[in-house]
C-alpha cells in the first residue's frame, strides 16, 4: 500500500521537463534516420547494400582510376569539360560514375513509407497532436532521408577529394586553392539529396502503400527523364531551337543542369550519339526548381491538412 | 479550463459547430451528444488541429490562434480511431511519443514504465502492438496521451469498440490514472454511462449547439426524488385528487411520475387512489438516470 502511494505521488508530481520545438524535430529526424538503417528489416538491408555499391563504385571508378592532375576537371575538347564531381552523379554509361541509379533507388526505398506509413496507420494524428506544427512534422520526416542521401552524395565526393589531395602530397596550399570545390561539393550534395528527398516524401504522402510509393517514385524520376530525352532527340533532329526546354520537365535533368551551373560547366545531353549543349538560363532553371520544391512541400502540407479535417 | 466564444465550424454547407459558446471548468468534464453532434470537431479545435471558421477559443488561459503548438505541451490527446503503429512494441511507441512531446530519452523511458505499471501491463509491453487485443490498444492510446504529464487530457470516445468488460476496465483505468495525477479530463462520448462513471460535470451537444451544461451529481440528484406510479381506471380523477393536495403529477403516457417529499408521499398516493377509485398496480421510488435527461434533451 505504502509502495503504491509512493508510486502515485511520483506519478502525480512528475515533471516532464519538455524541450523546445527545434530539438523535438531534430530528435524525430535522427531517430527515424536510425530506424532507416536498421538491419532488422529488408528495407534497411537493401539500403545498406546500395550504400555499399555506391562506395564500391566511388572507389573503383574514381579513387583508383582518376589521376590527381585530372581532378576536378579536365578539358575534353575546345567546348566540353569533364568534371569528376559531375560525373559522379552520372548514370552507368560512358565515363559516368553510376551513382545516380543507386541514389534514386536509395531515395525511393528510404522515403517510400516515411509519411505514407504514418498516414496508413493514422499515427500521424498523434504526431500532429504534439507540440509541433505540420511543417515541423514534414521537416522531421525530411531530415532522415536527406541525411541518408548526403551519405551517398557529398560524403563519397569528399572521399574522392581527400584521395586527390593525398595524391598531391597532402599540401595545405592545394586544398586552400580549392576552397570553392569544397563548397561546391556540399552545395551539389544538398541539391541532389534535398530534391530526391522531397520528391520521395511527396510520393509517400500521395501513395500510402510503401512499396507502390517507392516504385512509382523510381519510375517517375527515370521515366520522365527517358521520355524527355527521347523528345529532346526528336526535336533536335528537326532543328527546333526550343528543344532544350523539354528537359525542364524532367527532374533528373533539372538537378543535373543546376549541378553543372554550380560548377560553371556547359551541360550537354547525348542526341544521335553526339553531345548537344543545353542552353537554359540560370534564372529559368532556378525558377523551375523553386516551383518543384515549393510545389512538393505545399502539396504535402495540403494533403496532411485535408486529412486532419476529414479524418 | 476551456472557453469558447461564438465558435462556428463550417464544412461546406454543414455547420459542425453553430455559434458554440461555453466555459468548461477544470475537473473531469464529459461532452455528450449523438454521433455527428460536433463533439470531435470541438475537441479538435480545442487541440488546435482544426481552425474554427469564426469565433475564439482559449485553452488553459491561452488563445489558441496565437499559440497553437505551444499549448499542446499542456494537452494530451487520445483520438477515437485506431492510430497506433503495429510494428513497434508498446514500450518503444510510448517512449517515441514521449520524446515527440519533448521529453528526454531517460524521462520518457521512466514515465513509460511507470504508466504501463499503472495500466497493469506486464510483459505484454515488450510485445509488438500488432499482437495486442482491442482493450490493450486502447490502454496504449490512453497512455500516450498521458505520457508527458499534461495539464489536461482530451479523450475522444475512449471506450469505442470495446466489449463490456474491456469498457468497464477502461473506465476504471481512466479514473485510476486521473485520480493519481493532477491531469484534468475532457471526455467526448456518446455513451452516457462513460460520463456517469468518469465525469464530475457534463455538457450535452446536439447539431453543433450547446444544449445543457450541468454537474453530473446535480442531474442525477435533482431527478432522483420521485415515485413512479401505475394505476388502473381513470387517471384524470387520480391526478385531480393529488392536485388538491398541491402535488404535481407528470404523465408520460405509461406511468405517472410524482415528486417524492417524504414517506407521507406514499400515503397521499394511496389516499388519492382510494378517493378516485383507481386500482394501484405499482408504486415505486426510482431514480431517474442521466439517460432520461439525455433523451429528453436529444429528442
Amino acid at each position: 500500500m505504502r509502495e503504491k502511494a509512493q508510486l502515485s505521488d511520483r506519478f502525480r508530481d512528475f515533471d516532464a521537463n519538455l524541450t523546445t520545438r527545434p530539438w523535438i524535430v531534430l530528435g524525430m529526424g535522427l531517430r527515424k534516420f536510425n530506424r532507416l538503417l536498421t538491419l532488422k528489416t529488408w528495407n534497411g538491408l537493401g539500403i545498406w547494400l546500395m550504400i555499399a555499391v555506391v562506395y564500391l563504385l566511388t572507389f573503383i571508378r574514381f579513387i583508383l582510376f582518376i589521376e590527381p592532375e585530372d581532378y576536378p576537371c579536365v578539358d575534353l575538347n575546345d567546348e566540353y569539360q569533364r568534371c569528376v564531381p559531375l560525373d559522379f552523379y552520372g548514370d552507368l554509361l560512358g565515363n559516368a560514375g553510376g551513382t545516380k541509379l543507386f541514389l534514386i533507388a536509395i531515395a525511393a526505398t528510404a522515403s517510400g513509407g516515411i509519411i505514407g506509413n504514418d498516414m496508413a496507420n493514422k499515427s500521424i494524428h498523434l504526431y500532429l497532436s504534439r507540440p509541433i506544427s505540420r511543417l515541423d512534422y514534414l521537416i522531421a520526416r525530411f531530415i532522415p532521408v536527406f541525411i541518408l542521401l548526403l551519405l551517398v552524395t557529398a560524403l563519397p565526393n569528399y572521399m574522392i577529394l581527400s584521395s586527390m589531395w593525398s595524391g598531391n602530397g597532402l599540401e595545405t596550399s592545394w586544398l586552400l586553392d580549392r576552397k570553392w570545390l569544397i563548397v561546391n561539393i556540399m552545395l551539389q550534395g544538398i541539391l541532389y539529396s534535398g530534391t530526391y528527398s522531397i520528391i520521395g516524401l511527396t510520393f509517400s504522402t500521395l501513395i500510402k502503400k510503401e512499396g507502390i510509393a517507392s516504385s512509382t517514385f523510381f519510375l517517375f524520376v527515370y521515366g520522365t527523364s527517358l521520355v524527355c530525352e527521347t523528345f529532346f532527340t526528336i526535336l533536335n533532329a528537326f532543328d527546333i531551337d526550343e528543344a532544350d526546354y523539354i528537359l525542364l520537365l524532367s527532374i533528373n535533368h533539372v538537378v543535373d543542369m543546376l549541378s553543372y551551373l554550380i560548377f560553371d560547366t556547359k551541360y550537354y545531353v547525348i542526341a544521335f550519339f553526339t553531345p548537344r549543349e543545353v542552353d537554359i538560363g540560370s534564372v529559368e532553371l532556378i525558377a523551375v526548381f523553386t516551383v518543384i520544391f515549393a510545389g512538393c512541400a505545399g502539396f504535402m502540407y495540403w494533403i496532411i491538412q485535408q486529412m486532419e479535417a476529414n479524418k | 479550463m476551456i472557453k469558447a466564444t461564438n465558435v462556428v465550424k463550417q464544412y461546406g454547407n454543414l455547420k459542425a459547430l453553430d455559434n458554440f459558446s461555453i466555459e468548461i471548468p477544470a475537473g473531469k468534464v464529459g461532452i455528450l451528444g449523438p454521433n455527428g453532434a460536433g463533439k470531435s470537431t470541438f475537441v479538435k479545435i480545442a487541440l488546435g488541429l482544426l481552425t474554427p471558421t469564426s469565433g475564439e477559443i482559449t485553452v488553459l488561459g491561452e488563445t489558441l490562434t496565437k499559440n497553437t503548438t505551444e499549448i499542446r505541451r499542456k494537452i494530451g490527446y487520445m483520438p477515437e480511431h485506431d492510430c497506433i503503429p503495429n510494428e513497434m512494441t508498446g514500450v518503444e511507441f510510448l517512449i517515441e511519443m514521449g520524446m515527440v512531446s519533448g521529453m528526454s530519452l531517460a524521462g520518457a523511458t521512466e514515465r513509460t514504465h511507470e504508466i504501463l505499471g499503472h495500466l497493469r501491463m506486464g510483459e505484454e509491453k515488450y510485445r509488438l502492438i500488432g499482437e495486442y487485443s482491442g482493450g490493450m490498444r486502447q490502454k496504449i492510446k490512453l497512455a500516450q496521451g498521458l505520457i508527458h504529464a499534461p495539464e489536461v487530457v482530451f479523450l475522444d470516445e475512449p471506450t469505442s469498440g470495446l466489449d463490456p468488460n474491456a469498457r468497464r476496465e477502461m473506465l476504471e483505468t481512466i479514473n485510476g490514472l486521473t485520480d493519481v495525477s493532477t491531469t484534468k479530463v475532457l471526455l467526448s462520448t456518446h455513451i452516457l454511462q462513460d460520463v456517469e462513471t468518469v465525469c464530475d460535470s457534463v455538457i450535452i451537444v446536439k447539431d453543433g449547439k450547446l444544449q445543457m451544461q450541468e454537474d453530473v451529481k446535480a442531474i442525477v440528484g435533482e431527478k432522483s426524488n420521485f415515485v413512479q406510479v401505475r394505476i388502473g381506471g381513470e387517471s384524470e380523477n387520480f391526478i385531480s385528487e393529488l392536485k388538491k393536495k398541491k402535488i404535481t403529477v407528470e404523465d408520460d403516457g405509461r406511468v405517472l411520475i410524482i415528486p417524492y417529499v417524504d414517506h407521507s408521499t406514499y400515503d397521499d398516493i394511496i389516499d388519492a387512489s382510494v378517493k378516485s377509485e383507481c386500482s394501484l398496480y405499482e408504486m415505486e421510488r426510482t431514480s431517474q438516470s442521466m439517460d432520461s435527461v439525455y433523451q429528453e434533451i436529444i429528442e
